[in-house]
């Protein structure tokens, strides 16, 4: 089973946090609000039940949309920004402002939804990337819709233990509420610990 | 002021739609133009003559950096500057050793500004 010191946890979660604050103020400059980010928060376990702990967040299992990305390089890690589907073309809107008329609005939802995603979980990604001093590789953001549970076995198997680190956010003058998650598998992990590892060395002098 | 030609190079639509609004908001005289790849960029280039291009770097094909590098070698001359949400220090030295510039997303009005301001003079 793989463990984390209870340094490197530390380590990990002060890193994601430098990375989310970054992802909010990103996403705060795209809506033109405050958003408000929870303390990442971190838990081993199969794909199933992390979708499980997700949907379990909402009072029902409603619909979300999704925007995922890809990562290589340093470690390797699947993003994911999730939000109430019902709440998405409020967010768009939110982003292109009054001047772009209701349908063609509804046309390009989709589309900016992705960019939305690329420009927050980028944020996130590539302040981590900073920190570790290394690059990670980025794909091309992929939108979904489903349910949480849905959206996070898309792209594993449902057994797959790993980590999942995630952060909730709210768009507080909008009351609208949404998460992002990293998904980590076993062998992604091992690298992520040598990067922290490097991170507390250099954050020790001994680096 | 002479009205000035840019080359928004991005493959989302809603980022290209953005940009122009703001340049053209600033300058409604100017001319915007637009590519949704790095090849397209490249062809684009040949037929028309842009005072800056804004690039994006994460793209279908050839992606912002090569096109941005092939372009730079094409048109020693125009200012080139990517227009990324990817933040990492790696794609900045990248720009720095091709001479172009960095700008971070989201695009926001005051970015577009920002960014303009050097054609303005």
């Amino acid at each position: 089973m793989f463990n984390l010191s209870e340094l490197e946890n530390d380590a990990l979660v002060e890193i994601f946090n430098i990375g989310v604050g970054q992802a909010a103020s990103s996403m705060s400059a795209i809506v033109n609000e405050p958003v408000r980010m929870s303390v990442p928060s971190i838990s081993f376990m199969n794909r199933a039940e992390a979708g499980r702990l997700l949907a379990g967040r909402e009072a029902t299992q409603e619909r979300i949309c999704g925007v995922s990305q890809h990562y290589e390089g340093a470690f390797r890690t699947e993003a994911i920004l999730m939000f109430p589907e019902d709440k998405s073309l409020e967010i768009v809107r939110l982003m292109v402002g009054e001047a772009v008329p209701l349908k063609e609005l509804t046309e390009m939802e989709q589309e900016a939804m992705c960019e939305i995603g690329n420009i927050i979980l980028n944020s996130c990604v590539g302040t981590l990337a900073n920190i570790f001093q290394r690059e990670l590789q980025g794909s091309l953001p992929r939108y979904h819709i489903g349910t949480s549970d849905e959206i996070l076995t898309a792209s594993g198997s449902q057994a797959d233990t790993v980590l999942l680190l995630h952060i909730d956010f709210v768009l507080e003058k909008h009351q609208i509420h949404g998460y992002v998650a990293f998904i980590l598998d076993m062998s992604a992990l091992h690298d992520l610990k040598e990067q922290i590892n490097l991170y507390i060395a250099r954050a020790m002098g001994q680096a | 002021m002479t009205p000035k030609t840019i080359l928004i190079v991005d493959d989302s639509r809603v980022s290209r739609m953005m940009a122009r609004q703001y340049i053209v908001s600033l300058h409604a005289d100017w001319q915007v133009e637009e590519a949704g790849t790095g090849e397209e960029a490249l062809e684009r280039v040949r037929s028309i003559a842009p005072d800056l291009v804004l690039m994006d770097v994460n793209m279908p094909g050839m992606g912002g950096i090569a096109a941005a590098e092939q372009m730079r070698a094409q048109l020693p001359a125009v200012p080139i500057s990517l227009l990324t949400a990817n933040v990492q220090t790696a794609t900045r030295e990248r720009a720095t050793q091709l001479g172009i510039g960095f700008m971070e997303k989201p695009i926001t009005e005051a970015r577009i500004a920002q960014l303009i301001a050097p054609l303005e003079a």
